[in-house]
């Protein structure tokens, strides 16, 4: 059963619609409480935070919207890291950056190609492969790092990270260009039709002559370079690399997915949701922070973390969407 | 059905067999706890966290008196996460394993409680160190330093280094909302707080995370514009809260304190964010752990007494089962350069 | 029938192949470390395991109805707290228990209601649920943990009767029943009906979003008698109990046979793929005494254990 194309555009123009208007709403009654919040400054912040964010969420939308999931990005974000640090630090392989850096974003490709290649030829459930990466990449990582910190970046990377270029870290400009790519790629080119196809009924799009499974692996790989792109503009950040980078990031990418409007049934979702997700996502912390809310509230945030992940999530069916589509077995 | 059976009996028969095989071989560890010098000990090192260099720096302390001694077989293993859970089981596997001693470092002492009592039971020493357990669980506790003289450290290190005229706000970036040392640290931190010009404005939980640690502190250098200082009471946050300080340009207005490695912030110390940062010597807490395991394993050292030499570091005052690492260290840009861990 | 054909139409292979992997294991721990085998310290540390046992029994139908749940390990944070708070407020072990099984029961409804009802995606609502609950048991316990219940309450989990850890019992009387259900009644084959096709279980006129419903109420309520093993256990209540435990449970489950996809799958197969990865980690952990390699081991375990099915087999379906 199809919802007719007007309706369906009405649906779609709503929840984005929604999700602004859930943005301005909560910003302003922040905003009553310290209009600090306000302030440039805040929210620069809140861009900055939000563009690794954003970054891998741009790949994981895309493997959802192909009926799959992903949920060993913050793993394999850990792993890079990692790997990245051992090579480029002054402490450790003391590679230059023109090298490490390629690497690291050839590694989470073809890490994100195996992945995929499980997936499709091998007939390996994702949540199964995926699940089974969060594990072994985390351990491998711990072990690699044989309980050091790694710090000692080179310093051009770590200001561009941090400073960057024209006022805003170079995560910023990243994103914003990823973000543009990934929507020329879904709406301007055949191949993103075709994933939305896969997605949209694995069996018609067979029957079309699409390939689901270069389709998927090609989904795949382009999240684990996405990974690897987010880690190398985002971790320099931080003070040093330690193995606990990126916990919990995957159910941050997958609740913005999903509260963006993908529908994990595959086939629909767009961009602009999901990013505004990840806006919305990004500025949970913040909130909290200028909502005075004293030390008691301070042990609730972990509470409203996930009671808002569970709201947005089940407001899926409320803005009108039954994923009444069942995967073609 | 058939095949189910079959697998059954399959899976039965070849554990029954399995098992006769098992027990004709004498288990090792049991003839190995005889107290004889010829034979090594087997001391367990279990950590809060592995992996983390706060540990890692205690484990190679640790090594050092180990190779010392000479007898001693040193095992470090614990949960990368952090799970107390996993330390209790892995404290049981060491007890079948039949170990000579075991020093936890617990994350949740009523969690391994039990364990420990059940391998104190079995024979093995157990001992805690970092962080204490219950009475009953172990023979004796390596002190590091007290809850009270950390809180009243920092506030009074936070004081001195901003000046005691100055009034303002200050925050604590403390990590887990669960976690018990840091909240022992902060109710002292807080009467202690009081009796100075700087009011605490809020106390942030990011958990043991670098990321979130920058994005709070980040969050409250802009909502408190009164603010002067941050405490960052974790190893994984305190780097975080002073990332932001530099990162948001404020050093010199906000200062930043707390305990950490000083490796970790020898940077910050440098570029002037932070003047004190807090520890102990890592190295000498594992170094004396071992060295009191080794003497409890082989009689030296006896439940009651009230000091002990522990090779270099000479004779520590024992007080009521707590052993005595010595004082706190703090590091700062005069000091700092020396210490490598 | 003859042998060969006995041999294409048999269905367990893959609990064969489970049994015989966990059979070499022992072999080769045997060898490497005698005192591996030996019954009364493996009965010790079977304690580690029980719990998870006791979820997997929940999570095996409900996978076998292509659904999933996340859930389950948070609910057990959830069930500890409400079990610690009635405790400390009442002073009556009893009215902990029945407020720690309320909890299992309320947070495993509220699952089935949304998935039933709602029609909303299994995946989705647990992992909602999933950081939900988790969230919901850290704020009301402000991080404290309850603890010290008493040694009799302690016996539960750590004690035994003639050398068979207690919670053996309870899991062993769940176990059976669970078989018995699965595969002996009509319900039994509606769950595996509804794995197979969805559609066509509806319009036989199985009640599949009754049935869907009371199996995800149901491993609500495992994972609340799961909590009491835990809680006793370690004698103490706190937020974080069971975290990463549906993990270790999915892992179990889809290693024993169980298709992510449904309608394929057995309780016997979850045992086998229990004691699997249990041994697997013991082993692991007692001979390298590197905690890291068991997270890496079980990684592979699972993905490989289902690659090497799906290669080997030719399944028709995805």
């Amino acid at each position: 059963m199809r919802v007719s194309r007007k309706s369906f555009e009405a649906i779609w123009r709503r929840r984005e619609f929604g999700l602004i208007l859930l943005i301005a709403v909560i910003s302003l009654i922040v905003a009553t409480v310290d209009s600090g919040f306000l302030s440039r400054e805040v929210w620069i912040d809140i861009l900055v935070r939000c563009a690794p964010t954003s970054i891998v969420a741009c790949g994981v939308m895309l493997v959802v919207v192909t009926g799959e999931i992903d949920i060993s990005v913050g793993s394999l974000m850990a792993f890079l890291a990692a790997i990245m640090g051992l090579m480029i630090s002054r402490n450790h392989g003391n590679l230059s950056c023109g090298w490490g850096l390629p690497a690291t974003l050839l590694l989470g490709t073809v890490v994100g190609a195996i992945t995929g290649g499980l997936v499709t030829w091998g007939r390996v459930p994702s949540i199964i492969v995926t699940l089974g990466l969060l594990t072994a990449l985390r351990g491998m990582t711990t072990l690699m790092m044989r309980g050091e910190n790694i710090d000692g970046l080179p310093e051009e990377l770590t200001h561009l990270a941090k400073h960057g270029m024209l006022g805003l870290p170079v995560g910023v400009w990243v994103a914003a260009l990823v973000i543009v790519v990934t929507q020329v790629l879904i709406s301007g080119t055949p191949l993103g039709r075709r994933i939305y196809a896969v997605g949209s009924s694995p069996y018609s799009a067979n029957l079309a002559g699409l390939s689901a499974h270069r389709l998927k692996l090609f989904v795949f790989a382009y999240t684990g370079f996405l990974t690897a792109l987010a880690t190398v503009v985002d971790v320099p950040r931080l003070p040093k690399i330690d193995f606990g980078i990126g916990q919990e990031l995957e159910l941050l990418v997958v609740t913005c997915v999903v509260v963006g409007g993908v529908s994990v049934s595959g086939g629909r979702g767009n961009l602009t949701g999901v990013m505004l997700g990840v806006l919305l996502m990004t500025m949970i912390r913040p909130v909290l922070t200028f909502l005075n809310i004293g030390e008691t509230g301070e042990k609730w945030t972990k509470a409203v973390h996930g009671l808002f992940i569970m709201l947005a999530v089940v407001s899926d069916h409320a803005c009108g969407r039954r994923s009444n589509q069942e995967r073609v077995r | 059905m058939f095949g189910k059976s079959l697998s059954f009996c399959l899976l039965s028969t070849l554990l029954i067999v399995g098992c006769q095989r098992g027990e004709t071989e004498r288990d090792l560890a049991a003839t190995g706890k005889k107290s004889g010098s010829d034979k090594k000990i087997t001391i367990c090192l279990l950590p809060k966290i592995k992996g983390i260099s706060y540990f890692s720096s205690c484990f190679n302390g640790a090594r050092q008196a180990a190779e010392e001694l000479g007898n001693v077989e040193l095992i470090y293993d614990g949960p990368t996460d952090g799970d107390p859970k996993k330390q209790a089981e892995m404290i049981e596997q060491w007890t079948v394993d039949g170990v000579d001693a075991i020093c936890v470092a617990p994350n949740a002492p009523d969690v391994v409680a039990n364990a420990m009592k059940e391998a104190r039971a079995a024979g093995v020493k157990v001992l805690t160190w970092d962080a204490d357990g219950t009475q009953e669980s172990r023979s004796f506790f390596v002190n590091q330093a007290t809850a009270q003289s950390i809180g009243e450290g920092l506030v009074q290190a936070m004081v001195n280094d901003l000046g005691s005229e100055v009034v303002g706000d200050v925050v604590i970036i403390s990590s887990d909302a669960t976690a018990a040392n840091q909240n022992a640290w902060i109710d002292v931190m807080k009467p202690a707080l009081q009796k100075t010009n700087l009011t605490l404005a809020t106390i942030k939980y990011p958990g043991e995370n670098a990321s979130h640690a920058l994005a709070d502190a980040q969050d409250v250098i802009e909502k408190y514009p009164n603010l002067k200082g941050m405490f960052g009471i974790s190893a994984v946050t305190f780097p975080g809260a002073a990332e932001a300080v530099e990162q948001d340009g404020k050093t010199g207005q906000v200062l930043v304190t707390g305990l950490s490695t000083p490796n970790d912030m020898k940077k910050f110390v440098h570029s002037g964010t932070v003047k004190s940062v807090f520890l102990w010597n890592t190295l000498d807490l594992g170094y004396l752990t071992v060295h009191v395991a080794e003497a409890l394993v082989s009689g030296e050292l006896k439940e009651g007494a009230t000091s002990f030499t522990a090779g270099r570091l000479g004779e520590k005052k024992i007080v009521a089962d707590n052993i005595l690492l010595g004082d706190i260290l703090i590091f700062t840009k005069d000091n700092i350069d020396q210490y490598d861990f | 029938m003859s042998l060969w054909n006995r041999i294409r139409r048999f269905r367990g292979w893959h609990e064969a192949t489970i049994a015989l992997l966990l059979v070499s294991l022992l072999a080769v721990a045997g060898r490497l470390m005698p005192s591996f085998l030996r019954v009364d310290s493996q009965l010790l540390l079977s304690r580690h395991i029980w719990e998870v046992a006791i979820l997997a029994l929940g999570m095996t139908p409900i996978i076998i109805t292509g659904g999933i749940d996340l859930s389950a390990g948070s609910t057990m944070g959830l069930c500890a707290v409400m079990f610690g708070l009635c405790l400390t407020a009442s002073g009556s072990l009893t009215i902990g228990c029945l407020a720690c099984v309320a909890t299992g029961f309320a947070c495993g409804a509220l699952n089935g209601v949304l998935i039933s009802r709602f029609r909303v995606h299994p995946l989705i609502v647990t992992l909602a649920t999933f950081a939900g609950y988790r969230g919901i048991a850290e704020g009301i316990s402000q991080g404290d943990s309850y603890s010290k219940f008493g040694d009799s309450f302690s016996g539960l989990a750590r004690g035994s009767w003639i050398g068979i850890p207690r919670p053996g019992f309870l899991f062993a009387m769940l176990a059976i029943a669970g078989t018995v259900l699965l595969g002996r009644t009509p319900t039994g084959r509606f769950i595996y009906a509804i794995g197979h096709n969805q559609q066509a279980a509806r319009y036989s006129g199985i009640a599949v979003e009754r049935l869907k419903f009371w199996l995800y109420t149901a491993s609500g309520l495992l994972a609340s008698l799961a909590t009491l093993v835990y809680v006793s256990r370690f004698d103490t209540a706190k937020a974080d109990a069971g975290k990463g435990f549906e993990l270790d449970v999915i892992t179990a489950v889809v290693v024993g046979g169980t298709s992510i996809f449904g309608g394929r799958g057995s309780l016997l197969g979850t045992i086998l793929g229990l004691l699997l990865i249990h041994e697997t980690r013991l082993f692991v952990s007692r001979y390298w005494r590197t905690d890291e390699l068991r997270s890496i081991v079980v990684g592979i375990l699972l993905i490989g254990s289902v690659l090497v099915y799906r290669v080997c087999v030719r399944d028709r379906r995805a």
